[in-house]
């Protein structure tokens, strides 16, 4: 059995995770804190990924990061191609899985009293220690909760990724895409055992998770 | 702060330990293919890998996918579509070469009856008949089979009576599971897919379609165009066009 699928899966949602959270957290606060033009519209716009049909999605991200598309062309200048590489599963994964990172950690932001935020300010601490040492802390059960999520999302990914990635064995086939064509081949067994190490790998991965969060708050 | 910074290590670690495997230096050859490739494919790639010391690539999808990929900028060196009008778009768009455009099949509809259902189905007439209450086809509006399944519904005279039994499957292959799962009592399938063990099937009389051409061609921004023409060549040569013939995939003059 081949095991790149899930080495390239692995390694995709992480860094799609990772990229997420880099993203979506700050985009998250700013939503739940600061006052700026066109602050409601953005809010419902990160929702959009959720609404679209993945592969339509899919082909807009490919006309945008696609070799005649306005990122695909400037990362082609750099030496950089995006499309139907592991980067464009990145992409993908992150595209679809941003949404539900930036409304979990929103809600947590909300909920977090800003009087506690005030009373810090009170005794000094600039804005950036209170985003670390007051916000966070107290936003960070939901901040976890939707980082999971983001995870699970991007690790399942499919249709986005089905689109703008391709599906080229042992380039840019992740596990879903694999699994998805055992079906087809009606390789059942393959398909299985591939599904099998998808749910038991997350299944681990947020039991240790989940101790880890809990430790630190 | 330690939270968010441990976490971020974590992350940092693991893509550090998660490195993308290096891509091997042996000459490779990407074929694009219709999914209904599939299984005459998997018998033909390793042939032709043993025969010219290449590695194919060998990526499956639906045609109308596929091609907007490779219009993007997707690594295809040859691509085997399911409809000539995708085809043709392409070439106009000068995405494919037209000179190296080849016929390799010209699909056939099959009626196709779940054996659950009960006896076979030998006419196109016959899924008027009431134990007949869904039929599988592929959705007309963008898929080849479909249309061709619509037109010869139309040519038999049923396609009124028969339409609030139909159900459109996304692709022809998603039709034919809605076949074996016995959810659809009958439907019109390609025949290259018809050979699985829950179904039944007759060919259906080929005047009641269009014909279903199946062309190839050689995408224009390949680097290696020669080794996408070996493949054609293999394909439609004598041991190719033993496989492709055994999968229901005949060329004019095979039926």
């Amino acid at each position: 059995m081949d095991v790149f699928p899930v080495a390239l899966s692995a390694q995709v949602s992480v860094m799609a995770t990772a990229l997420t959270m880099l993203t979506g957290i700050p985009l998250a606060w700013a939503l739940a804190r600061r006052q700026f033009p066109g602050r409601g519209l953005l809010d419902a716009l990160v929702i959009s990924p959720l609404v679209l049909p993945p592969t339509v999605l899919g082909y807009y991200l490919l006309v945008v990061i696609g070799s005649r598309g306005p990122v695909g062309r400037v990362f082609d200048a750099l030496g950089v191609s995006l499309a139907f590489t592991w980067r464009a599963a990145v992409i993908a994964a992150w595209l679809g899985s941003i949404p539900l990172l930036i409304k979990a950690a929103q809600a947590g932001f909300d909920g977090v009293d800003v009087r506690l935020e005030h009373a810090a300010r009170t005794l000094g601490r600039s804005e950036w220690s209170i985003f670390w040492a007051v916000t966070l802390p107290l936003a960070w059960r939901s901040i976890t909760a939707g980082i999971v999520l983001a995870f699970c999302r991007a690790l399942g990914d499919f249709g986005i990724t089905l689109m703008v990635a391709g599906s080229i064995p042992g380039k840019t086939q992740t596990l879903p895409l694999a699994i998805y064509d055992h079906v087809q081949a009606n390789e059942m067994y393959q398909a299985n055992v591939l599904s099998l190490v998808a749910v038991v790998t997350v299944v681990v991965l947020l039991i240790g998770v989940g101790r880890f969060a809990r430790l630190r708050y | 702060m330690s939270a968010m910074t441990r976490w971020l290590a974590v992350l940092a670690l693991l893509v550090a330990c998660l490195s993308v495997p290096a891509a091997a230096q042996v000459t490779e050859v990407s074929v694009f293919g219709a999914s209904d490739l599939a299984l005459a494919f998997r018998e033909i790639v390793p042939r032709f890998e043993r025969a010219l010391g290449v590695k194919v690539t060998l990526v499956l999808g639906s045609t109308g996918m596929l091609a907007k990929q490779i219009e993007h900028g997707a690594p295809a060196d040859v691509f085997f579509a399911a409809d000539q009008s995708v085809l043709d778009d392409l070439a106009a768009h000068r995405v494919v070469i037209p000179e190296t455009r080849t016929l390799y099949a010209q699909g056939r509809l099959v009626l196709a009856t779940a054996r659950s259902a009960g006896s076979k189905l030998t006419e196109v007439r016959q899924l008027t008949e009431p134990r007949i209450r869904h039929v599988a086809i592929a959705n007309p509006a963008h898929a080849p089979y479909g249309r061709a399944a619509e037109q010869a519904l139309r040519a038999a005279g049923v396609w009124d009576a028969v339409r609030p039994k139909l159900v459109y499957g996304e692709n022809i292959r998603h039709a034919l599971q809605f076949i074996e799962s016995g959810a659809a009592e009958a439907g019109l399938i390609a025949l290259s897919l018809a050979g699985v063990p829950v179904i039944d099937y007759v060919l259906v009389d080929r005047s009641l379609h269009a014909p279903l051409n199946q062309s190839v061609a050689v995408v224009r921004k390949s680097r290696r165009p020669e080794l996408g023409l070996a493949f054609i060549q293999f394909v439609n040569g004598a041991e190719g066009r033993a496989i492709m013939k055994r999968y229901g995939f005949l060329l004019p003059g095979e039926f």
